[in-house]
């Protein structure tokens, strides 16, 4: 982009200030890796649960310890990153600032929740207040984000989490959670992940020239 | 009588650097560079005005032993960028 060499119109100024803010609109977008590994994890966590209540091969909460054991060691991994490595992003947005904040405040909320259920509340109702935090997670990911697959999935999963506040076999629970992290968390990630190839690819074919 | 556009605003480069702040919290020189595909010696110049106009906050430090510039737009670049907006729709609606 060169400057001064001649008068700008009205027309063009327009057109600069509209192709900026789509550029850096592109930067707000998430490419929903972060929800199809977290959602993932969580659905093969509670599917493995319900087998093993059937099975019996280990503990109940075997395959839970195991998805928490592997939840810490990415957020060390992910803090080493920040605060050894120094890692910093090209750029900052509004967004992303809220997300990180929002993200601490959502994992201090599900720690809240696991003390809740070891001190008393009960796995099948513990389970249903989670499901709850992620509706609330969900929404406002998904209005920040102006994403309407999330917007709309935050309302089932709520109402997946009411349904599992009336249930009192645990296995009903852990198919209800699974069932409410899939429609949360994987369909919507999968959908947010296409469109930012899509979007990726298009940006791709314009600097190239195609 | 029509308001006229800010001329540290109304110039090609300026102006995507100024659309492309307003919609971020802050962004490295860069990023900046990539974005509107202008040459390190052009931008500096261009965001040295800026600046000089109070519309964008520079800070410029080290990371790892090489220099790492980052720029943010201020209030009063707000305040010009929104004033800057309404004047071009009036002379667009105009000249529908």
């Amino acid at each position: 982009m060169h400057d001064n060499e001649k008068e700008l119109s009205q027309e063009e100024s327009l057109m600069i200030i509209q192709q900026m803010i789509n550029t850096a609109k592109h930067e707000q977008k998430d490419d929903g890796k972060g929800w199809i590994a977290w959602g993932w994890m969580l659905f093969a966590a509670s599917i493995l649960t319900v087998i093993n209540l059937r099975y019996k091969w280990f503990d109940i909460f075997f395959f839970w310890n195991m998805f928490g054991a592997v939840t810490l060691i990415v957020m060390v991994v992910e803090l080493v990153k920040v605060f050894l490595m120094k890692r910093t992003t090209r750029v900052k947005t509004y967004t992303k600032t809220l997300f990180e904040k929002l993200n601490a405040g959502f994992f201090i909320c599900i720690m809240f929740n696991i003390f809740a259920i070891n001190l008393g509340v009960g796995p099948a109702k513990g389970f249903a207040l989670l499901i709850g935090l992620y509706g609330f997670w969900i929404l406002i990911y998904g209005t920040a984000l102006d994403f309407k697959p999330s917007v709309i999935a935050s309302f089932i999963t709520w109402a997946f989490g009411f349904i599992a506040l009336f249930q009192t076999k645990f296995e009903v629970v852990m198919l209800l959670h699974a069932g409410a992290v899939l429609v949360g968390y994987i369909i919507p990630g999968h959908i947010a992940n296409r469109e930012f190839k899509k979007l990726t690819g298009r940006k791709l074919n314009q600097s190239a020239g195609v | 009588m029509f308001k006229e556009l800010d001329p540290i605003l109304h110039s090609q480069l300026r102006l995507a650097v100024m659309s492309l702040l307003i919609s971020v919290k802050e962004a490295e020189f860069t990023f900046i560079k990539e974005k509107t595909n202008s040459t390190a010696g052009n931008l500096s110049v261009q965001v040295q005005k800026l600046k000089e106009s109070g519309y964008i906050e520079v800070n410029k430090q080290f990371k790892d032993n090489y220099p790492l510039t980052t720029c943010k737009v201020t209030p009063k670049g707000i305040e010009a960028f929104e004033n800057y907006v309404k004047a071009l729709q009036e002379y667009l609606q105009v000249g529908k």
